[in-house]
């Protein structure tokens, strides 16, 4: 299953990068091309919901902007949590996924409703105001260290 | 965008086609526990000049024969504690990192926003698609985080698949993983029953904003028709 969707992630991935490449008008694109250059990976609006059954399961959302070559997020782990794992949301259910890609020039978004992180066995109770870590492993960038807020139940970015 | 960001797009072609469907377009006559997007296509937009913003069913599904506990542990009869109200139905569970609170959050956002006098009309109603887990003290202390008044109804299984599938929501048995994370499958939508007839006349799709739900509850709160 989750090869499977991976494959498809990466057609999308080819997708949007020649569709980028179409909007730029000059930029050549290869398609499925990991020698774009390093990535230049950054993380921005991260944020854990408080969790609704205090101490109780928990999501983590944010985005990863790369202003470099192609990378892939293939696990998350933090100090907070016992456990950290990749999911996407369907329209049902949520599936398990192994590996995230982050398209050369592009981004990978963790958002409500769609893929995001799930988040159990805390170390401690998450409380409103906390800031935890989270430990984003990349395939290629190595290993990214983010400071991630506890923010309300129903928190959105910018809101 | 994103590549992974796949279950919105989905959704929203979903919408899209039933914001496109015909009056002509038979509804969701007893769909047989398909997948939501199933269930979706078969809804019918009813090409009207509704205020509401949610999607107007026109086909009225029966508020559900549904008797469980509720979060008390005290056997509650849906149709009985919930005749002349507007409800509110979601089905779920508590393990849920995502869709759940995210639906339910939401909701509570937007009753927050109306007066008391408009919340004492509405009921919001959420049935565990977990119950081995979510007891009636599981599920109080879950719901009390987005609406204090949030009814809560936990108990056999068999009789929330059998509540769900006339409605077009498709129920499964919850799979536990060796980490002990729990996953259950279940239509993500909510449903409005109206109490002009106790029937649901319209549904909002996961991923449906604090703003329509506040604009639709409102209506509802204050008996505008559909």
């Amino acid at each position: 299953m989750s090869s499977r969707s991976f494959r498809r992630s990466a057609l999308l991935g080819a997708g949007l990068a020649a569709a980028l490449a179409v909007g730029a008008g000059a930029v050549a694109y290869r398609s499925g091309d990991d020698d774009g250059g390093a990535p230049r990976l950054t993380v921005a609006d991260p944020y854990i919901p408080l969790p609704a059954t205090p101490g109780g399961m928990g999501a983590g959302y944010l985005t990863v902007r790369n202003s470099g070559g192609a990378d892939t997020l293939v696990s998350v782990s933090s100090p907070a949590a016992g456990s950290v794992t990749m999911h996407r949301s369907t329209d049902t259910s949520m599936e398990p996924v192994d590996r995230m890609d982050v398209p050369a020039g592009g981004t990978l978004d963790l958002s409500r409703g769609g893929a995001h992180l799930m988040i159990m066995d805390w170390t401690a109770q998450p409380a409103l105001g906390d800031e935890l870590e989270l430990d984003l492993q990349f395939a290629r960038a190595g290993r990214v260290v983010v400071k991630v807020p506890v923010k309300p139940l129903t928190y959105r970015p910018g809101s | 965008m994103a590549p992974l960001h796949r279950p919105r797009p989905r959704l929203l072609t979903a919408a899209a086609l039933v914001l496109g469907a015909s009056l002509a377009l038979s509804a969701c006559s007893s769909s047989g526990g398909g997948g939501e997007s199933t269930g979706a296509a078969k809804v019918s937009r009813k090409a009207s000049t509704s205020q509401y913003q949610g999607t107007v069913l026109s086909k009225n599904f029966e508020k559900p024969d549904l008797v469980l506990n509720d979060t008390s542990g005290q056997p509650y009869d849906l149709r009985a504690r919930t005749a002349g109200k507007t409800v509110l139905l979601f089905f779920g569970y508590t393990s849920c990192p995502d869709v759940c609170p995210t639906t339910m959050g939401d909701i509570g956002v937007a009753m927050s926003k109306l007066t008391a006098e408009e919340r004492e009309k509405l009921a919001v109603v959420f049935v565990s698609t977990d119950p081995e887990r979510d007891t009636p003290q599981v599920l109080r202390t879950w719901l009390d985080s987005m609406g204090k008044d949030f009814v809560g109804m936990t108990g056999d299984l068999a009789k929330v698949k059998a509540a769900a599938r006339p409605l077009g929501i498709a129920v499964e048995d919850p799979v536990v993983d060796a980490k002990g994370a729990v996953t259950s499958t279940h239509g993500a939508q909510v449903l409005a029953f109206l109490p002009t007839d106790d029937k649901a006349h319209l549904l909002y799709m996961a991923g449906t904003s604090i703003d329509v739900y506040r604009h639709d509850l409102e209506l509802m709160a204050n008996g505008v028709a559909v």
